[in-house]
């Protein structure tokens, strides 16, 4: 037939024509970044997408930093000290820094970045709430100035050092207006704005004036590449250098592969299942503590998540400020669970709910495998899958949860306060069930102080306390997993990805 | 004729409006994008929800900001994104060439694999090759989209690193996406074409064609393949709609930048002005498609006018 020869004739010229491009996609001294979502403003204070944390922090700088180890450190300031009886902080801030377009950076531009936040432009976006503890900035000097503080905030040092606490230009933002800024961004970092594509991409070029030292790479580009399968596939094309979301079932064939491999750190995500504690035989502490020992969490951390995942004892990863290593979760131990399940008087055959996120394919794979252990024990589940923005919006705010479900909390803060004090104190959107006096008064107690011992204490009693009473069922931490070609060097894979390349070169 | 056209064009611009106010209503029923945005922002109060909705112009009620959003239309104003602020405008602007290239490509390069196909099957009518189309086709159609593209990916770009995986670098990243839809689409216009040129080719003027002696081939592409073009024609405007609906599926693999993947998007982060956006401009585009078939239909034949 002469039309299907022809027609193969065509493709077989495009697919020979596809062989130029795609080689050499990677040039010399280019960082390519696939990352799943566009921020879509760059201005610090409008967003609270995860991902603007891995583009902002080389584009701008905080007060403070957090390095690679997630150790907090001097940035733009390079000392404080508490005065008035903990009312005031004075910040000694880095002098001869420049912002990207040549406008010095000075107290002034701390003022103008806090008064903005805490003013009417900030409060359309989300960052806001965060800095509510700051009454007001005041100019000291050139480079000195002093946070005035409504209420102690113990955290207010690790919040410093990202997201809508970055600081930015005053002039370029007055003369430019907001709309503006959005989309060309200017700050301190050691990258500066080049080109910005919404939806498709984002270039950085290196910021030679950069105080921290010039950085090794000529750009940095993002991709935004929702799908995971995608960013791998790219990956193993050689077109991105790293890619931030590896689905687990992928790592291994990354591993096999030539050009590129998986880098894999604790992370800032923790998942629990929670408990309705109010209704049902999960209303019980000895029924919850009795379905926390019938799961065997480290056989589903090797068998379905790879071993990228640490066992938890508590709503927290080894890395924030709380974390007690002491505190070990309760051992797999299904005839104990149970003897405690008979002794609470709940007959085998009992029927639960499980409420999970219906996006999350690898978390419906662990709630089958946790389904199946109580059912040992002879609770039977029923797994019902929502919509995540129906479950956390409507569902558990309002107390209509199954017996049991899935929370998965990413404190960005490094600080078991703000994930305990959301999950656990009364009148929380979160906490749709629980009603403790004496757990407010320990949560409130440790956001009083900047003393860091006792906050730690506070903290882990807290901590203790939610799993003597078993008001959850921890089940782990999972490690942030990049996939990185192996042509790059030196790249700081930061658990909470808010990647700095000063370091980094490609080969 | 020109009532006919009237009529169309007025029903047409009911669909768009309905589309509009049912969209701005049901996108308002899945979800809070206050909460959406300040999701892990710390302790977020109420206070802080309520001024975010308002710096979004969502406290207003529902009617008000239906009309500010169609006054906003009318002076080809879509509004802007709550993530950020970007004008949807620009969003659509940049997105929408995207997804028509991919959707015409597709729609051409299927033709391109099904009309010879099909037409091969007709005249072999029962033989090994006819067997063997058929039986494709029906693979084919049981292929999902999503695998399909997935499995193109593993093939081309990984295996044999003859294409880009993903994204937009030039015609060349055109290549798999269209493939794909190519396929998928194929799958049904084959049995299509098999089945009207089986019809034709027993038709009259077939037999007095081929007794006049001309070549086989003559028959075939100048006289019946003519008489099946209309229905093909037709059947394919109206399979525009889900074509459509199949590349925002495609476009989430390839990462394509066009409609679909601003939509998907959209609906993660329940930002309504962006999907408001997309959903009416596709179903602006479709109802233009199915209007001027309806319209090149009536020209065609004019029993159709009254119906």
């Amino acid at each position: 037939m002469y039309s299907l020869k022809k027609t193969a004739a065509a493709l077989s010229a495009a697919l020979a024509l596809g062989v130029l491009p795609v080689a050499g996609a990677q040039a010399a001294g280019t960082l390519t970044v696939a990352i799943t979502q566009d921020a879509g403003s760059w201005d610090p204070i409008d967003t609270f997408v995860t991902w603007w944390g891995s583009v902002g922090s080389n584009i701008y700088d905080g007060l403070t930093m957090r390095g690679a180890d997630m150790k907090l450190q001097p940035a733009l300031a390079t000392s404080w000290e508490f005065l008035d009886n903990n009312a005031r902080i004075r910040f000694k801030l880095r002098e001869g820094v420049k912002f990207h377009d040549g406008e010095p950076f000075d107290a002034n531009a701390v003022k103008f970045t806090f008064d903005r936040l805490l003013g009417q432009e900030g409060a359309k976006g989300p960052q806001r709430s965060n800095y509510t503890s700051i009454d007001k900035v005041e100019v000291v000097d050139a480079h000195t100035v002093d946070f005035f503080m409504k209420r102690p905030d113990p955290v207010l040092l690790t919040k410093l050092a990202g997201y809508g606490a970055m600081i930015v230009p005053p002039k370029y933002i007055q003369e430019k207006g907001d709309a503006y800024f959005n989309e060309h961004p200017v700050g301190t970092g050691p990258f500066k704005f080049v080109d910005y594509k919404p939806k498709v991409s984002l270039t950085l070029a290196r910021n030679d004036d950069y105080w921290g030292g010039k950085p090794k790479l000529d750009q940095v580009v993002y991709r935004f590449i929702a799908e995971p399968a995608t960013q791998v596939a790219e990956l193993q094309a050689g077109r991105v250098d790293i890619a931030t979301v590896i689905p687990l079932n992928l790592v291994a064939t990354i591993d096999k592969s030539a050009n590129a491999h998986v880098v894999s750190t604790s992370g800032p995500v923790t998942i629990v299942v929670r408990f309705d504690t109010a209704h049902g035989i999960t209303a019980k502490p000895e029924v919850r503590r009795a379905l926390t020992m019938a799961v065997d969490r480290d056989a589903i951390i090797k068998q379905l998540l790879m071993g990228k995942a640490k066992p938890i004892a508590s709503f927290q990863g080894d890395l924030s400020f709380g974390y007690d290593p002491a505190l070990k979760p309760f051992p797999f131990n299904p005839a104990e669970a149970k003897k405690l399940l008979a002794a609470a008087g709940v007959k085998p055959g009992e029927s639960i709910q499980l409420d999970v996120r219906g996006s999350d394919s690898q978390f419906r794979e662990v709630a089958q495998a946790m389904a199946a252990y109580m059912q040992a024990v002879g609770v039977k589940v029923t797994i019902k899958p929502y919509e995540t923005p129906v479950l956390i919006n409507d569902i558990i705010p309002q107390g209509k949860t199954g017996a049991m479900w899935q929370n998965q909390w990413g404190g960005w803060t490094y600080d078991y306060d703000n994930t305990a004090y959301l999950m656990y104190h009364t009148g929380e959107k979160w906490n749709p069930y629980d009603k403790d006096a004496k757990l407010d008064a320990m949560l409130e107690s440790q956001r009083n102080t900047y003393d860091v011992e006792e906050r730690r204490k506070t903290l882990r009693a807290v901590a203790a306390y939610v799993a003597d009473q078993a008001l959850d069922l921890p089940m782990y931490a999972l490690d942030t997993v990049v996939g990185v070609n192996k042509r790059v060097k030196d790249a700081d894979i930061p658990g909470d990805i808010r990647f700095r390349f000063v370091n980094t070169s490609v080969e | 004729m020109i009532g006919f056209i009237v009529k169309r064009v007025l029903q047409a611009v009911f669909v768009v409006l309905a589309v509009t106010l049912l969209v701005s209503y049901a996108v308002r029923l899945t979800g809070d994008p206050a909460v959406m945005l300040s999701q892990g922002a710390g302790s977020v109060t109420e206070q802080d929800l309520q001024n975010i909705r308002a710096g979004l112009g969502l406290d207003r009620p529902f009617a008000v900001q239906y009309l500010s959003y169609m006054g906003g239309l009318l002076h080809g104003d879509f509004g802007r994104s709550f993530a950020g602020g970007t004008s949807v405008g620009r969003l659509i602007g940049d997105a929408l060439p995207a997804t028509l290239m991919l959707a015409f490509v597709s729609l051409a390069l299927s033709i391109l694999i099904s009309v010879p196909l099909g037409i091969r099957a007709a005249v072999h009518k029962g033989k090994a090759s006819d067997q063997a189309i058929r039986i494709l086709s029906l693979v084919g159609l049981s292929f999902p989209n999503f695998w399909l593209a997935l499995m193109l990916v593993l093939l081309l770009s990984i295996t044999f690193p003859l294409l880009p995986p993903s994204g937009w670098d030039g015609p060349i990243s055109l290549v798999m996406p269209a493939l794909t839809m190519a396929i998928i689409l194929s799958a049904t216009n084959v049995r299509l074409v098999r089945t009207t040129m089986l019809e034709t080719l027993s038709a009259q003027y077939i037999m007095v064609a081929r007794s006049k002696g001309l070549k086989e081939r003559v028959v075939l592409y100048k006289h019946a393949l003519r008489n099946c073009a209309i229905p093909l024609i037709t059947y394919m405007g109206l399979q525009f709609g889900g074509l459509i609906g199949g590349i925002v599926v495609i476009e989430k693999v390839f990462n394509w930048p066009g409609m679909g993947t601003l939509a998907f998007d959209a609906i993660a982060s329940r930002d309504y002005p962006v999907l408001q956006g997309a959903v009416t401009v596709l179903a602006l585009v479709i109802v233009v498609v199915n209007l001027l078939v309806d319209i090149a239909y009536g020209i065609v034949d004019p029993r159709i006018r009254t119906r």
